[in-house]
């Protein structure tokens, strides 16, 4: 027989077998029929009665369903087919106990659903490669991880490294786009390099040349998709047209694909780039304004890099002292998910917990019912089906259980996703990237099958390997359980608080760390605050004369508005805004050695700004009007720098200059100190800071450009009740007033100081959300577990409890009895949860703020919590028991 | 002979089955009889076995199977040789006889 006709042959029957499965199975059933019929008239015409024969025919045939068995091994695809059969069974099964199904479906599918939806998140954010070529190699090269560059360091490293096959820099930039409607449009300027080393394609036209890099004639400039759709409504010509930003002319060369984002860590949703012109700059080493991003040569390793990188900067630093300090080469890939991954791996071990005390949940269940199914086991035994068949059909069972389940589960996460997407906020990053795509829909397969294995293994083991002569003598009811049994259902039920215990404790620790970042004073009153910032750049009132007018206008205008308390301005708010340091030298001190030289973040302020923010002045007074240029120069300094400095002593009257360089220092007398604000960090100790009148700086007064043509506005609504405040309400008369005066100018960044800090909280409490959620699903699971272990036994003992309370146990007895023998498994869980949790919420660390992960409040507050928890859910069954009555319960045996 | 009977190598079972078959379709307890029969009582063929060596072989695509009425008006299932099965018997006939002889020659040895 050639091969090619045998298989031929197998092919047919696996086809026959499988798609006429119904009529194989009859035919096997009717030709075992005719075996033993003429099997028995054999003997008949050996003179037996037809009953002899037919029973001693019966008995040759040995065991009907073994040879069925055997005979289905041998056929194509048996183990499909088997599997088929066992499906079509358990599905039966299952819906002939839909009670039992439901309940057990529901605590998979939430498991199994939390779990989907986490690991979405994980793969989105943790796993999936950067969206660019080669993305491994792709590095951010900077002060101390996140700081930037100044050019000549950039310039220097670019020139003297063999190790990076590119490096380019990138410099974040904004600017008015003129037309109809001006808008502020977030943009970057970056050399040719940058882009180019993403190896992302154009979708239209091309990148930014080498040749741009020093543009004489025309400036290009290259769009993203989203500013592309939005401005030219996605049209093609768009290429050669130009562009006014700033009141310079640009051309459009080229246009992202859509979804384009580089370098995700920072400057995110940036809608254009243009070339980084470095002229003059190129020379300097203190304007740190530079992120500088590379490309590994090919073999070169990181720690190689490293290597090289270290040397050239100690180079440098030996040249230009405290220019070249904490030069950090970082993988692109760390800087965009390094500080998400702890709490995304801690919520996907948390949900894993989750899923693990479902498993066990269901896994007592099916426990409970194994019991019930023991007589159905026995007999199929007895019918000579082998155990291994049986173990296979009842793990069939569970694991068309958990997929069910994880069909429903993934369906939840669905859903779910979307809020998690949105709770995330900003605060995840490729929060846009999150979906069920194939890998998460392949992983989630992965883990129904392995809940189901799981949560199955142990009960199918129990009820296959049950005793036939046992069961028997068992019948259907009455016998006590078997203390084997029970002591596995005991582990089940405490290692379900154990894990739970956990998981609360993780909760716990976060709603602590969320509480002690509310608790945060960020020194200001953000309750009422409205912020928008106001751009002149490009636009007529962008001269240095002219900027000054406008914003005193505007303000004068914005602070008659109805509704409006208080207003003022100021360079960069808190948080929201950007952050300035700039160097500083205290008078009467000797001057610090260049590289030790002190920095404080650096605001420059109109009149009125503390009262509107409500940072309390705590000595001193505000910057006023009189504070012009002229005048004696002041500053307002806060606590920190005060005491730091000037300790034991009143700051006031003391002296300090900005920006020393080599020069003259020009003193400023400090005439206020207030209390420390929040800067940039939510939770980040308090550093210098100091706010300059804007009226006596000249930086922003007189400098040309548009660096700093811009202000931020801070507006501080009248409320009648701290309930009933809405500065959100001010946001379109502002926008009127700015308007009236030169409607060019745009109005952007327009968001309560309240949605300020709450985003700058979005982390902890994304965090806290999703543990607590995990916790309370385990905390009820938990509950419903001990409630099913206990009122199973409740009913096991019910014959024991009736003679109790007939030989005169009170009711009080029978439910310190019930619920004793709970407690003891509650109290192992518990004690074993406790070490657990130590030893699991280490890994917490970075991701709490204000508490130890061993705080022994949240560890006492959690093991009282699962205690009481579990003593209500075993005091139900327990009062159920005390309402035996005597007669009824020892009669029913 | 009951150690041969449950020692029985699937490979003399499948042999002896097939050559039961040679000379014209049998159903599964004619097959069973006639192997008793042509081995003089030597090997009794269980249904434990018999069904599925019957199965795998028709499978395998050496026996056909179809439906027909016994000796007593019975619907019993036959089995028949096809091509490939006789092709089959042949090969191990000829493989058995040079087994046979080879340890017939080797029990003699001294």
């Amino acid at each position: 027989m050639s091969p090619l006709s045998r298989l031929s042959s197998r092919a047919k029957s696996l086809g026959r077998n499988l798609f006429s499965k119904s009529g194989v199975e009859h035919d096997l059933d009717e030709e075992l029929r005719a075996y033993t019929d003429l099997l028995a008239a054999e003997k008949m015409r050996a003179g037996m009665s037809a009953e002899d024969a037919r029973r001693a025919a019966l008995v040759e045939l040995g065991g009907l369903e073994r040879v069925k068995d055997d005979v289905r091994e041998v056929r194509s695809g048996a183990l499909l087919e088997t599997t088929l059969l066992d499906v079509r069974y358990a599905v039966r099964t299952l819906i002939r106990r839909p009670a039992f199904t439901v309940v057990a479906v529901i605590a998979v599918a939430l498991g199994i659903g939390a779990t989907t939806a986490i690991f979405s998140v994980v793969n989105g954010v943790l796993l999936r490669p950067l969206p660019y070529t080669d993305p491994d190699a792709l590095v951010a090269v900077l002060h101390d991880t996140r700081d930037p560059v100044a050019p000549a360091n950039y310039l220097d490293w670019k020139r003297q490294n063999t190790v990076f096959s590119t490096m380019g820099a990138a410099q974040y930039w904004s600017g008015n786009v003129s037309g109809d409607a001006p808008e502020r449009v977030q943009g970057l300027q970056v050399t040719s390099d940058v882009l180019a080393m993403t190896g992302v394609r154009p979708l239209i036209g091309r990148l930014l040349r080498p040749e741009d890099d020093a543009p004489s004639g025309e400036l290009p400039v290259v769009l993203s998709w989203g500013y592309w759709q939005r401005r030219f409504a996605g049209r093609r010509d768009v290429l050669g047209q130009q562009l006014l930003v700033d009141g310079t002319s640009y051309t459009v060369v080229g246009v992202m694909p859509r979804g384009f984002d580089f370098p995700m860590f920072w400057a995110t949703g940036v809608q254009m780039w243009a070339p980084l012109a470095l002229g003059e700059r190129a020379s300097s080493r203190q304007g740190q304004s530079l992120r500088i991003f590379a490309r590994l040569a090919p073999g070169t390793s990181l720690g190689a890099a490293r290597a090289q990188m270290a040397t050239i900067t100690a180079n440098l630093e030996k040249a230009f002292p405290g220019t070249n300090r904490d030069v950090t080469v970082t993988p692109l890939d760390t800087m965009v998910v390094g500080n998400v991954r702890s709490a995304l791996l801690v919520l996907l071990g948390a949900v894993g917990f989750v899923l693990l005390i479902a498993c066990a949940n269901v896994a007592h269940m099916l426990l409970a019912r194994a019991t019930a199914r023991h007589r159905e086991m026995t007999v199929r035994l007895a019918l000579g089906a082998s155990r291994g068949r049986l173990l296979r059909q009842l793990l069939t069972e569970s694991v068309v259980l958990a997929f069910v389940g994880g069909a429903i589960g993934v369906m939840l996460a669905r859903g779910g996703l979307q809020a998690l997407v949105a709770l995330a906020g900003n605060s995840v990053p490729r929060a846009a990237g999150i979906s069920l795509d194939p890998w998460v829909l392949a992983f989630t397969v992965v883990v129904s099958l392995l809940t189901g294995l799981g949560f199955g293994l142990l009960p199918a083991l129990r009820v296959s390997r049950s005793e036939m002569s046992e069961a028997l003598r068992d019948g259907a009811r009455g016998s006590t359980e078997s203390g084997k049994r029970g002591r596995v259902r005991s582990v089940l039920v405490g290692s379900e608080i154990a894990l739970a215990l956990m998981l609360l404790t993780g909760a716990g620790l976060a709603i602590r760390s969320f509480v002690a970042l509310r608790a945060i004073d960020p020194g200001f009153d953000p309750h009422g605050v409205l912020s928008a910032e106001i751009s002149l750049k490009g636009t007529a009132e962008a001269a240095p004369g002219s900027r000054l007018t406008f914003y005193t206008t505007a303000l004068e205008r914005v602070r008659q508005l109805p509704g409006v308390e208080s207003a003022s301005l100021i360079n960069h708010v808190p948080i929201a805004g950007d952050i300035w340091g700039l160097q500083f030298i205290v008078d009467g001190r000797p001057r610090p050695q260049p590289g030790d030289v002190p920095r404080a973040a650096y605001r420059s302020v109109f009149p009125g700004y503390f009262q509107t923010m409500r940072l309390p002045i705590l000595r001193g007074r505000d910057v006023t009007e009189a504070d012009r240029l002229g005048a004696p120069m002041v500053v307002v300094v806060n606590d920190f720098l005060a005491r730091r400095y000037w300790p034991n002593e009143d700051a006031i009257g003391k002296r300090i200059a900005l920006d020393p360089g080599t020069g003259q220092p020009q003193w400023m007398t400090v005439v206020g100190v207030v209390k420390n604000g929040v800067q940039t960090d939510w939770a980040s100790p308090a550093s210098e800071e100091v706010f300059l009148p804007y009226l006596q700086d000249r930086q922003y007064l007189e400098s040309d450009g548009g660096h700093v043509a811009y202000m931020t506005l801070v507006a501080r609504a009248s409320c009648p009740t701290s309930s009933r405040c809405n500065p959100a309400a001010l946001a379109p008369a502002v926008r009127d007033v700015i308007g009236s005066l030169d409607r060019a100018v745009p109005v952007t960044g327009v968001q309560t100081m309240d949605d300020v800090v709450s985003g700058a909280n979005a982390r902890p409490r994304f965090t806290l959300v999703l543990l607590a959620t995990f916790a309370a699903v385990a905390l009820v699971l938990a509950a419903v577990g001990i409630y099913g272990v206990i009122s199973y036994a409740v009913s096991r003992r019910t014959h024991e409890i009736g003679v109790r309370m007939a030989l005169g146990a009170t009711p009080r007895n029978v439910v310190r009895l019930i619920i004793g023998q709970g407690m003891r498994v509650v109290m192992a869980g518990v004690v074993a949860g406790l070490i657990g949790a130590l030893l699991v919420t280490r890994l917490m660390t970075n991701v709490v703020y204000g508490v130890r992960v061993t705080d022994p409040l949240t560890y006492g507050a959690v093991a009282l919590l699962l205690t009481v928890v579990a003593l209500l859910a075993s005091y139900i069954p327990a009062r159920r028991a005390t309402r035996i009555d005597p007669l009824t319960s020892m009669r029913s045996d | 002979m009951t150690d041969t009977r449950t020692n029985l190598l699937q490979g003399t079972l499948d042999l002896l089955i097939l050559k039961s078959l040679a000379l014209g379709e049998l159903h599964g307890l004619g097959v069973a009889r006639r192997v008793e029969q042509i081995t003089r009582g030597t090997f009794q063929v269980k249904p434990g076995s018999l069904f599925p060596s019957l199965h795998r072989m028709e499978e395998a695509g050496w026996l056909n199977a179809s439906w027909g009425t016994s000796e007593n008006n019975r619907r019993a299932k036959y089995y028949r040789l096809t091509a490939a099965g006789r092709r089959q018997l042949d090969a191990e006939t000829g493989e058995w006889k040079r087994i046979a002889v080879a340890i017939a020659y080797a029990l003699q040895a001294t």
